[in-house]
């Protein structure tokens, strides 16, 4: 029993990635089922017992496996439809409204038309108690018990299924906050509960009661769909470690799933990030930008060492105040329609026709042109070969469609219209990783791009010729990304804690104090979670600015620093990191710099499966040649005959030069004319600008040894 | 000229709003003042060498058209004496400066040695020198007392730092924020010239130029197809603004003709109330913002920011008008005659487009406070932005928007966070929250108003009061009733109630003192008795309408509710 799966439902398809005792990967997809995910996730495993040579029966195989981490989108889905819990509030009496006023922003200053979000939780189900802490955390005003009690009584009588807690300065001082959630424990003992001071103890009020409330809207959804999942995995005979990925890029227990559900919201990405890394390590390269394009959206990330962190998250305008990889969503996919605006510009989405009715040539009635009408106008997709020649691709209907509502309004021929349609959503998608990049202070020409979605790798050289990025690695999983990134994760528990202080004043003892709380609050969570001491890391980040300064900058505090509380090494670590996000930083001694909150993100080592790597088979390709025809080639404005290479038949150091297509069942790639591809030792297509060979040294030397040698 | 490819103009446009937004990211992360970095009251924007805008990111809307008129001014100031590494300030209001507080940061971008572009940051300082702290001195008559004037001035020439400039202004500026703030409103602007300087690099200077004239004229193209569905004809509209802070009981009218002709737009404020005593006075720049955001809101939101967009809009604002002061009368205030100069725009089209404009808005009242925070031994200054935010107009279909606030920032001005209040100030907060039954009723509802109140934390406070909308409401459109009023009242330990003037000055406020102040809601639109039922019962069961006012407003029968 050593078989490792890991699962992620998306809105169209279930992925799988399952690795056997051999280690051999296995891809899988199958219809996910919104109704309920956990029907889909049980056939999958059932499909692909079933296509094992030999094939195995469903139970013998679930038995075989020893872990399961699951990525789900149930939580992110009641949110956007608002199919959450019936929630109550209780907060500090005279504030109740901040949920719902968020600050007053209107995101749309010119759109009279614009509303305001419904609640989470409605007005007469927010209410306010008496009792008050003062900034410092000291007790103002004691709690009115009362007041609770009629809050808790008004809950019980209007059916209210989770409640939050969430009172003036709770960073500062958890106890009466503490006080009404036993009230709460104590008369709806069947309710789902969330105390702001346990989720999120940070000081910004906003920020902290919109997280609570969030986690209360979906808790007991997420719970109810746990325990459904479970039940299924256990009636199969499963016997072993279920994990659910959670937004910060880790995964977790399902008992902590369960608590702090709003972990999941935005988890639907997180797992991509982790695995792309896997990939640029193969090229000596410990960072990676990765992207995902879909059919309706473009994602992308940033990874430096590990991926990069956010606290500044939203999901369907509410605020997510929760550590989550910093992943930048654009309207950017295959689905995008392109139309042309009042002023006679082009534009690509954010409007999308998504899976139904879909693009014009999917001729399931969708009449607007999009990106992959483009793409086949242009040569990049095969109208026989689509989805492994699943589903056929009506080429007429997208040149009828581009030529009508592109081409003829800007006095163009259809090809020339396909190919501003292309390049104007590169030039979008481009931009959205300018915003993971240059506006964090990264510079994207030092980070190789590894490439996922279907439609991902038919653009990614253009954007990455329009960001200089020299390479780009396309993974023989680049389909199902994420689902490879789950058995990749490891567990990861984050912790913060308000301690305002100036930096050359810290109070080191109780700082210590708070920092080994956090720790052993990590450490227990990972010992339940069967995670060996010897695999348990902590690490400790300060969030700090300069004195007045409304941002406060996150970075890493090493250990050492710590223990030795060298507070000089600390504040230069600090300048450093502003002055890389924000191009300056005031190290002359002078500036007083202010810690914020500190953190400490607890991380269990999990057991992951190996990568195979591959024996080199020499540099040519030609055994994989299947055909050419002509395709549009950016760097000449033009079209021209490339061949076309089964991608199934590439195998390590196998090199292909520019412009050339490969078609593999799930994923079509376009290597532009100034770009090479090679196979690299994970069989991963190793996109690189021609005279950049130094960034494949090591492949291209394995493939010309392995070449010689045959 | 080079040719042009409609492909690369929808490239450009893409590309000029991501250098804007770059530029305004960089600034709100490196702030250190409120207004800058949770109030975000500034605008970035990039500008042709001739001074066109080609595009901007306005946080806030009445900066919408604050600094190409500068930027042009600046041209002729220095007549061709613009360099490779020059930074330029300027705050002058009788030079197209828009408020004595928004400092502008100008960069000349330069492109094998030609001038071929500017990036620019313009944002409201935390102090401005004059007579009072924070620069809203209602008891000004002239600028001097209100604040210290930049008119452009170069604080980096060919690269090289002029320390003798900068101390001079700096001298004259009570806080040290100010300093670190335009450090980072000349940071935002590198980033700007960088990201132009890479796409000329890759496109040229020529296909530059020749997109860059395409866009203006596709948006263009765009802003007059708006007007053009706009009937033909001359509207005229009023708006009332109340007290000068000078002559008790003194009013003051903007009148506004509007002509209509085909694809051109004429607002024509030559009728207008001449110019107050006081700093209750606008700018040229400062009303142009007002009367182009207004309009925005009556047109397709999703229109480039550029030059193009201004082009069909022609305006008439004589010098000595209320809205256009004449040298050196004070003008802090200007800013705030939006609110009645967009009533008046939109009284004069809301017979000819009543689907498009909304009923009238909130208007600000504000107070100021400084004081010393004992505990913390460092002087405070907070604005208060969460309690001045009153709602919006109704329109058809859509109901007002809640605590919005005035409709010179439409939502773009965030509350303090609560505990961050607290946490700057000595104050304690105890209500802030929805104010019931301050919606204009209508068949959609004006948006509803806040009630805040607060403990004083700190001796002899000292408060500053601007604003307006305590004597007139919100108005309603098409049977829509009017919103409520502002006010703020403090209540002192000994019990004692003050009213302040809706612009005053007022010191020596004690310790434990209660602050209380009403925002007001939005006009209503239509007829209320027509307002949905069930919607009605909602909001009397979340307690935002009354039973009463929904029996006395909405014609809600008792046995309905």
């Amino acid at each position: 029993m050593s078989g490792k799966i890991g699962i992620d439902v998306g809105g169209t398809f279930t992925d799988f990635y399952y690795v056997g005792e051999e280690g051999n990967p296995y891809i899988h997809k199958t219809l996910s089922t919104p109704q309920d995910p956990s029907i889909a996730v049980v056939e999958g495993l059932r499909e692909i017992a079933a296509s094992l040579n030999p094939p195995m029966e469903l139970e013998e195989f679930a038995s075989s496996i020893d872990k399961i981490v699951h990525g789900t989108t149930v939580t992110t889905n009641a949110t956007l439809t608002r199919n959450g819990a019936k929630s109550g509030l209780i907060t500090t009496s005279g504030l109740r409204d901040a949920l719902e006023m968020r600050r007053g922003i209107r995101e749309e200053q010119y759109n009279n038309h614009y509303t305001n979000v419904v609640p989470l939780v409605p007005r007469y189900l927010r209410i306010g108690v008496g009792g008050r802490l003062d900034r410092n955390g000291n007790e103002i005003e004691p709690l009115d018990l009362d007041g609770v009690r009629d809050a808790i009584e008004q809950f019980r009588h209007q059916d209210v299924e989770a409640v939050s807690i969430c009172l003036m300065n709770s960073f500062a001082n958890p106890d009466h906050e503490k006080q009404v959630a036993e009230m709460v424990r104590r008369h709806m003992p069947q309710a789902y509960l969330t105390v702001s001071s346990e989720l999120l103890p940070t000081i910004r009020f906003y920020p902290r009661v919109s997280t609570t409330a969030l986690n209360s809207y979906i808790g007991p959804i997420l719970s109810r769909y746990i325990d459904r999942l479970q039940d299924r995995l256990k009636d199969i005979g499963f016997g072993g470690v279920l994990l659910i990925m959670q937004s910060n890029g880790g995964v977790m227990a399902p008992t902590v799933a369960r608590d702090s559900a709003a972990l999941t919201l935005l988890s639907g990405p997180a797992a991509g990030p982790g695995a792309g890394l896997v990939h640029a390590r193969v090229h000596g390269q410990n960072k990676c930008i990765v992207v995902d394009m879909g059919g309706t959206s473009f994602e992308a990330a940033l990874v430096d060492n590990s991926p990069v962190m956010v606290t500044e998250g939203e999901i369907d305008r509410h605020r997510l105040a929760l550590p989550m990889l910093g992943i930048h969503t654009i309207g950017a996919g295959g689905g995008s329609i392109g139309r042309i605006d009042e002023g006679g510009l082009l534009r690509m989405g954010p409007e999308s026709a998504g899976a139904s009715p879909g693009p014009v040539s999917y001729g399931k009635g969708g009449e607007k042109p999009t990106c992959t009408d483009a793409n086949l106008v242009l040569g990049y997709l095969n109208p026989d070969f689509f989805a492994g020649g699943k589903m056929a691709l009506d080429r007429e209907a997208a040149r009828r469609a581009v030529d009508e509502h592109i081409a003829k309004p800007l006095g163009m021929s259809i090809e020339e219209a396909a190919a501003g349609m292309y390049r104007v959503v590169c030039n979008n998608m481009a931009q959205g990783v300018r915003e993971i990049t240059i506006k964090r202070g990264f510079d994207p020409r030092e980070f190789p791009m590894v490439v996922a979605g279907g439609a991902g790798p038919i653009h990614s050289c253009l954007i990455a010729a329009e960001l200089e990025i020299p390479l780009q690695i396309v993974p023989r999983s680049s389909s199902i990304l994420c689902a490879v990134g789950m058995l990749m994760s490891d567990l990861k528990h984050d912790f913060v804690r308000t301690f305002v202080s100036p930096m050359e004043e810290i109070d080191w003892n109780r700082l210590a104090a708070v920092v080994e709380g956090m720790i052993g609050e990590g450490r227990s969570l990972l010992t339940g979670e069967l995670i060996s001491a010897d695999n348990q890391q902590f690490f400790i980040k300060f969030d700090c600015r300069y004195l007045k300064q409304y941002h406060e900058v996150s970075f890493t505090v090493s250990s050492e620093d710590f223990q030795n509380q060298d507070v000089a090494a600390i504040t230069n670590a600090f300048h450093r990191e502003h002055n890389r996000l924000y191009g300056y930083s005031l190290d002359d001694g002078k500036a007083v710099v202010e810690i914020i909150n500190v953190r400490v993100q607890a991380l269990g080592i999990s057991d992951k499966p190996n990568y195979r790597e591959t024996d080199c088979a020499g540099q040519s390709a030609v055994a994989a040649l299947k055909g050419e025809r002509s395709v549009y080639i950016p760097e000449d404005d033009a079209f021209d005959i490339v061949p076309v290479y089964d991608g199934h038949k590439m195998f390590h150091g196998n090199l292909v030069e520019g412009p050339a297509m490969i078609e593999e069942d799930t994923t079509a790639i376009f290597v532009s004319r100034d770009y090479a591809c090679i196979c690299d030792k994970l069989d991963s297509f190793t996109i690189y600008k021609k005279s950049r060979e130094d960034l494949v040294a090591s492949t291209l030397a394995a493939s010309t040894t392995a070449e010689q040698g045959k | 000229m080079s040719k042009i490819d409609p492909i690369l103009l929808s490239v450009y446009a893409r590309t000029f709003k991501s250098i804007t937004d770059e530029m305004s990211i960089s600034l709100e992360k490196t702030a250190r003042s409120p207004i800058l970095c949770e109030a975000k009251d500034f605008v970035t924007g990039l500008y042709d060498a001739q001074g066109n805008m080609l595009e901007q990111t306005e946080n806030l809307p009445i900066l919408a058209f604050s600094l190409a008129p500068v930027c042009r001014y600046i041209l002729d100031y220095f007549d061709g004496d613009i360099n490779p590494g020059d930074v330029i300030f300027h705050n002058d209001v009788f030079s197209m400066g828009n408020q004595n507080n928004d400092v502008a940061v100008f960069r000349p971008i330069f492109f094998e040695d030609k001038l071929v572009a500017w990036s620019a940051v313009k944002g409201h300082q935390a102090d401005i020198g004059g007579n009072v702290p924070g620069g809203y001195n209602p008891n000004a008559k002239e600028v001097w007392q209100e604040a210290l004037r930049i008119p452009p001035v170069k604080v980096y020439d060919r690269g090289n730092f002029r320390k003798d400039v900068w101390d001079l202004i700096f001298a004259n500026i009570r806080l040290e924020i100010v300093q670190h703030d335009m450090k980072a409103q000349m940071g935002a602007c590198t980033v700007g010239d960088r990201r132009v300087v890479e796409l000329l690099t890759k496109y040229g200077f020529d296909s530059f130029e020749a997109h860059k004239l395409a866009l203006f004229d596709a948006t263009k193209k765009m802003m007059e197809a708006e007007i053009t569905s706009i009937p033909n004809g001359t509207y005229e509209g009023e708006g009332q603004i109340y007290y000068d802070g000078h002559n008790e009981g003194s009013e003051f009218t903007i009148r506004v003709k509007i002509t209509v002709e085909e694809k051109r737009i004429k607002f024509d404020y030559s009728a207008t109330d001449a110019q107050t005593d006081g700093f209750v006075n606008g700018t040229f720049t400062s009303s142009a913002s007002a009367t182009i955001l207004t309009f925005l809101q009556m047109v397709n939101p999703d229109m480039p920011h550029n030059e193009g967009m201004v082009k069909p809009i022609e305006m008439i604002i004589p010098e000595g008008t209320v809205l256009n002061a004449s040298y050196p009368k004070a003008t802090t205030f200007g800013n705030h005659l939006c609110p009645p100069n967009a009533d008046a725009i939109i009284r004069a089209l809301a017979p000819v487009i009543p689907d498009r404009i909304t009923a009238g808005w909130n208007n600000l009242l504000c107070s100021l406070t400084t004081g010393i925070d004992e505990e913390k031994g460092d002087k405070y200054v907070d604005i208060g932005f969460m309690g001045l935010k009153g709602g919006s107009g109704a329109m058809k279909g859509t109901d007002g928007y809640d605590h919005i606030g005035m409709i010179d920032a439409s939502g773009g001005l965030l509350d303090q966070d609560y505990e961050m209040f607290e946490q700057q100030t000595p104050h304690r907060l105890v209500k802030h929250e929805y104010s019931e039954d301050s919606a204009g009723a209508g068949q959609w509802r004006g948006g509803l108003g806040v009630e805040t109140k607060y403990i004083i934390g700190s001796h002899d406070t000292q408060f500053v009061t601007f604003g307006d909308g305590d004597i007139e409401p919100a108005f309603g459109l098409f049977g829509g009733k009017d919103g409520t009023l502002n006010s703020i009242t403090l209540t002192y330990p000994d019990g004692k109630k003050h009213l302040p003037n809706n612009k005053d000055l007022i010191t020596g406020v004690p310790k434990g003192t209660l602050y209380h102040q009403l925002a007001g809601g939005g006009g209503g639109y239509g007829d209320p008795q027509k307002r949905d039922r069930e919607l009605l019962k909602q909001e009397i069961r979340n307690g935002i309408i009354s039973a009463k006012a929904a029996r006395r407003d909405y014609g809600l029968q008792e046995e309905e509710q």
